[in-house]
């Protein structure tokens, strides 16, 4: 080994480390070797290398030897390297000619031959000392660093180190993940071992950070992404929307008129709150705020986003009125909804994961109906807000063209509506026949959008009897053609046009209007959708004696509404299933039957139903005097193709999925007339999303951004066993059967046109309403923006991303309990009276649960306590280490039974450990109390099978060391001390901020003892439980060491940038820019005129990525070039050739 | 030179952030790990050139270990997964050569995985004693009997 160090002086030391090092490893040995490589020119051992003699005959040697390199064989670089570098430095030689062996964390500490472990340290010394020869002196830019401080985790070490912070002067972002900082303390009772209240201690610091103009308190956020470095880091937060501003004045009026109620998380669910709540009276910020979580799935399937949970939730309090008015504010023809909706949210109901879909549609009717007889008839409209000058037309006057009136009245315009028929309400009035929407019902949702300012024009037909083109003349700027479905579709068999065949939707037309045409005695029905079952209903009512629906399908392939069916069944309509006419057969002219074949189901066809299939041989002849055809509709465009409208391949109009325009500018279509025959509410969507449309083309805005509802393709459901995430899982949900629509008996019906649903009554809908879930928590039923006298409540509210820049950044995001569900055999959750220790904490809070009483389930005062120590702690099965606070915790929770109950208390400990100031004390005063306290880890909780008078309902078993032997305790309350946790989402973070975590999975701080509040990461610190369970003095203090260690960065105003970087040597660079898509940083610039890369030192972290990767060795690692790597290598493995094998091009380079 | 007894040279290249800190906390731990196992500190192994490898088993190397985060959590964000990409062409190449499979490891160990370092130690030496020490043909690596042996180096 030769050429590497030639002409090099190099210094070795190695250290014994008192005997850590020199124990395993013959340090004489390795000196002696050492000092007969190339280059070196002092080779030492001692004792304590880094101690200040240590230091001292590194720098004389510097001095007096003329060193021109160090290389000192020790503990690990994380540990001393900055020490040593120091040293050297102070002796004048660049401190990165200084490089590190470890032989005693890698070395001396994990091997026990001796021999061996020599060998492996002379190996290391020898890869140091080949190394250091090629290393180069480099200077460490410096950066200024931003004063701003960005502490995540809002619990007591948050705010300890945010009002450290904010004393000195400095801005800090405090960023918290619930809706109010304090963290756990905040549920605390009272503390020890001073037994001073928790909140008294607390919640001053709490309004003094709220205070701080220095302090931006972020609730409800979370850290998404961290980028930069120490000094100058860049965060990006995501703050969730509160939907309450801070106008709020925490009132409370907002609360009392929420009808929802769910188990506050603050309180462990054992209380309640509402959807709208503050997590408890003191939370900071004073803010209330609405727990949305998923949109409930009623409404996210309305296609006109109707507040489905809301109105049910008003009408489960009996607040029928509120009721009514929150489905007018959305809904244009209410009534109509009420009683011919195919209430698509019933599809969607998560109630029909427990028994049955909540029956909205019947609770709509029933708010309405009650509306008008109790609250003086139908309300008059509210005044638009403003008024607009443009004139619109819209073509047809069903539910599409009605709905898009009634918002168009609403945005201020005033359209006209015409309607080629006489009568208002197209299908509405036209095929929905009256025994299911009288006539008078419909006539109060078009009398209402008339009150708006709508004109109706009758008897008009666009297209023939006045053009569009005319329109515009008269002024009209702008149209919503929506003329519906109204041709039927023929059956396409011989015979169709004999007498007595009729399409179905023109029977039922002619009907409507008062011309119904002659039918005979014994009336077919072909189809199986909703026009077919109307029509074969009609029929009935007008005398027909036998009508029979023949279906080419069954019973379930029918699209017709199931109940629908039903009702004709039991009105005496016959179904002839799997039947298919061939040819309508006739007698002079008349209809006298049909030739059928019987059909079988097939294949699924392109809708996903069974084809039907002819039955061979199966053909017969069935007698009928008429038949009603009701296979299909499709809208009459022959009138409107004149306006240069295009249609599309089924013949319909062609418009805009998303904007319902139409190839004309100008023109907007929706309804049947676009999509084809489709439900009520489906065409009111789109009348809605039409007058959106319509208003942003008027007022010249882009067709973007809608706010009109839209139905997703897939309902989100956030967790898929319960309705949200406070609420029992389905299948834990008690079954209550849905209410039965009352109707008229079926044998009234057929004789006469009553409407045939007589809807609930006040007990029926108050009951039905209350089986609602609340999904999504809240409702949408808006009661909380009428009760706020400040406004500050708002729904459109949004979540907010914030960008923040900041010099450093705290970690202080705590600890969470232990579930201790895992450990059975203590009957968590399964035996009542068995509870978690912070479930106790806030049954002794003033303003928990109880009140601060201690009280069993049942209300009764407990006569004996058990407290159960080391739940998930110290336990090889759970947790190793030690959660620390449990002990005095355990002890507090007896003095506070014993103080405020005269029931028993018994201790289960293992060792008890009461270590701090006072503590030991405290244990003291406890056992004088009397506390009974039993040496032994419980085995096992359980119910004692039927206890004697006086004793408690459940037997802890354990095992007394003590004593020597098992004792069984009859106790009727068990408090279990869990284990601390790392936090819920402290993962994410940690990857966020690439951190470690030590093995018991929380955060790894730089050094156990020497660096408790770093991490391996300059400029990102750790306090409290998020490093380690502790107890609040030493949060307390971790805290302010952090505080005060970026203060200290903050007072330098600078910050050394490691100058281990990428650099490229421009006549290297062959242009290939690999390196440009290997950097994750996009540090490496591509220069174009000189087509090279180029490192950015400011963004460039060091990793060394792009150096592999460089095709022509034109990047070099500083501090880790190829040449240090390679001779590291040869140095480590002994080769003596070691020098040739490093390219001399590097070697070369000044 | 009395005994020519087989020992094992195995480089290891650790990630500062992971797989050396792992390795610290072993010694922190004092859990034994195989002393044929030394360590070189790189500060991502996205800054292992294949080229170490080829020089590292050139040299005299029986096998190679490569270490660092686990993915998802390296520190510069995705080194990891470029050095297991280069690993795994690496691998085959080696192959080629007829470097045996065993002789390149790649692990993903965290800073708290001290035992799953120590582990990993022990069943490289056990493997490397299984298959031999490594002759590449007419390579640069040390002819037998002469650099394999204990004490070789103090010559």
């Amino acid at each position: 080994m030769k050429a590497n160090g030639d002409g090099r002086r190099i210094g070795f030391y190695i250290c014994h480390c008192g005997s850590n090092i020199a124990a395993t490893v013959d340090v004489a040995a390795v000196a002696n070797h050492v000092a007969g490589l190339s280059g070196v020119a002092v080779s030492r051992h001692y004792a304590f290398m880094c101690s200040q003699p240590g230091q001292d005959m590194i720098a004389r040697d510097i001095r007096e030897e003329r060193l021109d390199r160090v290389v000192v064989a020790a503990c690990s670089p994380m540990m001393h390297e900055l020490t040593f570098r120091n040293a050297c430095q102070g002796a004048g030689l660049n401190r990165y000619l200084f490089q590190m062996a470890n032989v005693r964390e890698q070395c001396a500490w994990v091997h026990a031959d001796r021999p061996a472990a020599t060998e492996k340290a002379k190996s290391l010394a020898r890869a140091a000392v080949a190394r250091v020869a090629h290393q180069r002196p480099l200077e460490a830019a410096t950066i200024p660093v931003n004063p701003d401080t960005l502490v995540i985790g809002g619990g007591i070490a948050g705010i300890q180190a945010a009002l450290d912070l904010a004393e000195a002067g400095r801005e800090v972002w405090l960023v918290e993940r619930e809706s109010t900082i304090g963290g756990n303390m905040a549920r605390f009772d009272k503390t020890f071992p001073t037994l001073d209240c928790a909140s008294c201690i607390l919640t001053p610091k709490m309004v003094s950070v709220g205070h701080r103009k220095n302090v931006h308190i972020l609730t409800q956020s979370q850290v998404e992404q961290v980028s930069g470095f120490a000094g100058s880091f860049e965060a990006r937060v995501r703050k969730k929307a509160r939907y309450v501003s801070d106008q709020c004045t925490a009132c409370q009026e907002c609360e009392k008129v929420c009808p929802v109620e769910v188990p506050n998380a603050f309180d462990l669910l054992l209380k309640k709150r509402k959807a709208i709540h503050k997590a408890f009276p003191q939370a900071v910020p004073n803010t209330y705020l609405i727990d949305k979580q998923e949109r409930p799935p009623c409404r996210e399937a309305c296609p006109i986003g109707q507040e489905a949970a809301g109105y049910v939730a008003l009408i489960g309090q009996g607040r029928f009125a509120e009721a009514a008015e929150l489905i007018r504010m959305r809904n244009p023809l209410p009534v109509v909804c009420g009683r011919v909706c195919y209430h698509p949210c019933e599809a969607e109901c998560n109630r029909g994961f427990v028994d049955e879909p909540v029956a909205i549609q019947h609770l709509k009717r029933f708010a309405l109906d009650w509306q008008e007889k109790h609250s003086g008839g139908i309300p008059a409209p509210p005044p638009p807000t403003e008024r607009r000058p443009e004139k619109v037309a819209i073509v047809g006057s069903g539910p599409a063209g009605l709905a898009c009136a009634h918002d168009l009245a609403t945005r201020g315009y005033r359209p006209t509506v015409f309607e080629r028929d006489v009568v208002l309400g197209g299908m509405l009035a036209l095929g929905i026949p009256r025994y299911r929407l009288p006539r008078e019902r419909l006539l109060q949702d078009i009398d209402f959008i008339r009150r708006m300012g709508v004109e109706f024009r009758t008897g008009v037909e666009v297209g023939r009897d006045v053009t569009i083109g005319q329109l515009r003349k008269e002024g009209y700027k702008a149209f919503f053609v929506a003329a519906g479905a109204h041709v039927g579709v023929p059956l396409d068999v011989p015979g169709e046009r004999l007498a007595g065949v009729m399409q179905g939707v023109e029977f039922l037309r002619r009907h409507a209007l008062g011309i119904p045409p002659a039918v005979g005695r014994n009336v077919a029905v072909v189809g199986g959708g909703n026009t077919a079952v109307d029509a074969a209903r009609t029929v009935l009512r007008e005398g027909a004696e036998h009508v029979t629906i023949l279906y080419r399908r069954t019973r379930a392939e029918m699209p017709a509404v199931e109940h629908e069916i039903a009702d004709a069944e039991a009105e005496g309509v016959r179904f002839a299933y799997l039947r298919a006419p061939l040819e309508v057969l006739g007698e002079d002219g008349r209809v006298s039957g049909l030739r059928c074949v019987e059909m079988e189901l097939g294949e699924p066809d392109a809708s996903g139903r069974r084809r039907p299939v002819p039955v061979p041989g199966s053909e017969h002849t069935l007698s009928f005097d008429t038949v009603l055809v009701a296979i299909g509709q499709s809208p009459d465009l022959s009138l409107l193709g004149g306006e240069g409208l295009k249609l599309d391949r089924r013949g319909t109009l062609e418009a805009n999925g998303e904007t319902f325009a139409t190839s004309v500018p100008g023109v907007f279509g929706g309804g049947d007339v676009v999509f084809g025959p489709a439900t009520v509410i489906a065409a009111m969507g789109a009348g809605k999303r039409a007058a959106e449309a319509i208003d942003k083309y008027l007022r010249g805005e882009p067709l973007t951004d809608f706010h009109t509802h839209a139905v997703p393709t897939q309902i989100r459901r956030g967790e898929s066993f319960r309705p949200h995430p406070y609420a029992p899982p389905y299948t834990q949900t008690p079954k209550r059967p849905r209410q039965a629509m009352p109707k008229l008996p079926a044998p009234d019906r057929a004789q006469g046109w009553e409407e045939v649903e007589l809807g609930f009554t006040e007990e029926q809908a108050v009951a039905e309403a209350q089986r609602c879930l609340h999904c999504g928590v809240c409702v949408d039923c808006y009661q909380c923006v009428k009760a706020c006298q400040p406004g500050a409540v708002d729904h459109a509210m949004k979540d907010e991303v914030l960008d923040l820049k900041v010099g450093q950044v705290l970690v202080t995001t705590g600890y969470d309990l232990f579930d201790p569900r895992r450990m059975a055999q203590y009957g968590y959750g399964r035996l009542d009276n068995v509870v978690t220790s912070l479930e106790f904490e806030r049954m002794l809070a003033s303003t928990g649960p109880t009140g601060g009483r201690l009280a069993l389930k049942n209300g009764e005062e407990p006569r004996a306590v058990a407290i159960v120590h080391c739940v998930g702690s110290r336990d090889e099965n759970y947790h190793r280490y030690c959660s620390r606070v449990c002990c005095m915790y355990a002890l507090k929770f007896a003095h506070l039974v014993h103080d405020r109950t005269r029931a028993a208390v018994y201790e289960f400990y293992i060792d008890m450990r009461a270590y701090g100031k006072g503590y030991e004390e405290f244990y003291g005063r406890v056992l004088a109390e009397g506390v009974n306290v039993i040496r032994g880890k419980v085995a096992e909780v359980f119910a004692a099978p039927d206890a004697p008078p006086g004793e408690g309902h459940l037997i802890v078993r354990a095992e007394d060391t003590l004593l020597g032997k098992q004792r069984e305790i009859p106790v009727d309350m068990v408090i279990l001390c869990c284990a601390l946790e790392p936090a819920q989402g402290i993962e994410a973070l940690r990857r966020t901020l690439h951190l470690s975590q030590s093995p018991d999975g929380f955060l790894l701080e730089r050094h156990p003892k020497l660096d408790p509040t770093g991490t391996a990461s300059d400029g990102i610190f750790v306090a409290g439980c998020a490093q380690g369970p502790k107890d609040i003095p030493d949060t307390v203090a971790q805290a302010s060491a952090a505080a005060s260690r970026m203060l200290g960065l903050i007072a330098r105003g600078e910050i050394a940038v490691d100058p281990i970087k990428a650099r490229v040597e421009p006549e290297l660079c062959g242009g290939c820019r690999i390196c440009n898509n290997v950097c994750p940083y996009n540090a490496i610039r591509w220069l174009e005129d000189e087509k090279v890369a180029e490192v950015l030192d400011a963004v460039c972290k060091g990793c060394g990525t792009c150096v592999a990767a460089c095709p022509a060795g034109a990047i070099t690692g500083l501090g880790f070039s190829d040449e240090q790597i390679y001779a590291e290598i040869d140095g480590l493995l002994g080769t003596p050739e070691a020098a040739s094998r490093v390219p001399t091009t590097l070697e070369a380079r000044p | 030179m009395t005994e020519t007894r087989f020992e094992p040279r195995i480089v290891a290249f650790l990630c500062n952030w992971c797989a050396y800190s792992g390795a610290d906390l072993a010694g922190v731990s004092r859990i034994p790990s195989s002393p044929c196992v030394r360590a070189i500190r790189v500060m991502c192994t996205g800054r292992i050139d294949p080229g170490f490898v080829l020089h590292a088993f050139a040299s005299g190397a029986d096998a190679v270990l490569l270490a660092g985060c686990h993915p998802g959590d390296c520190h510069y964000s995705e080194g990891n997964y470029k050095c297991l990409r280069r690993a795994l062409a690496l691998r085959r190449l080696l192959r080629a050569f007829g470097v045996e499979e065993d002789r390149v490891r790649l692990e993903w160990i965290s800073a708290s995985e001290a035992e799953k370092f120590a582990q990993v130690t022990r069943e490289m030496e056990e493997a490397v004693r299984r298959l031999g020490p490594l002759r590449l043909n007419g390579g640069a690596g040390p002819t037998e009997g002469e650099s394999k042996e204990s004490g070789r180096a103090e010559a």
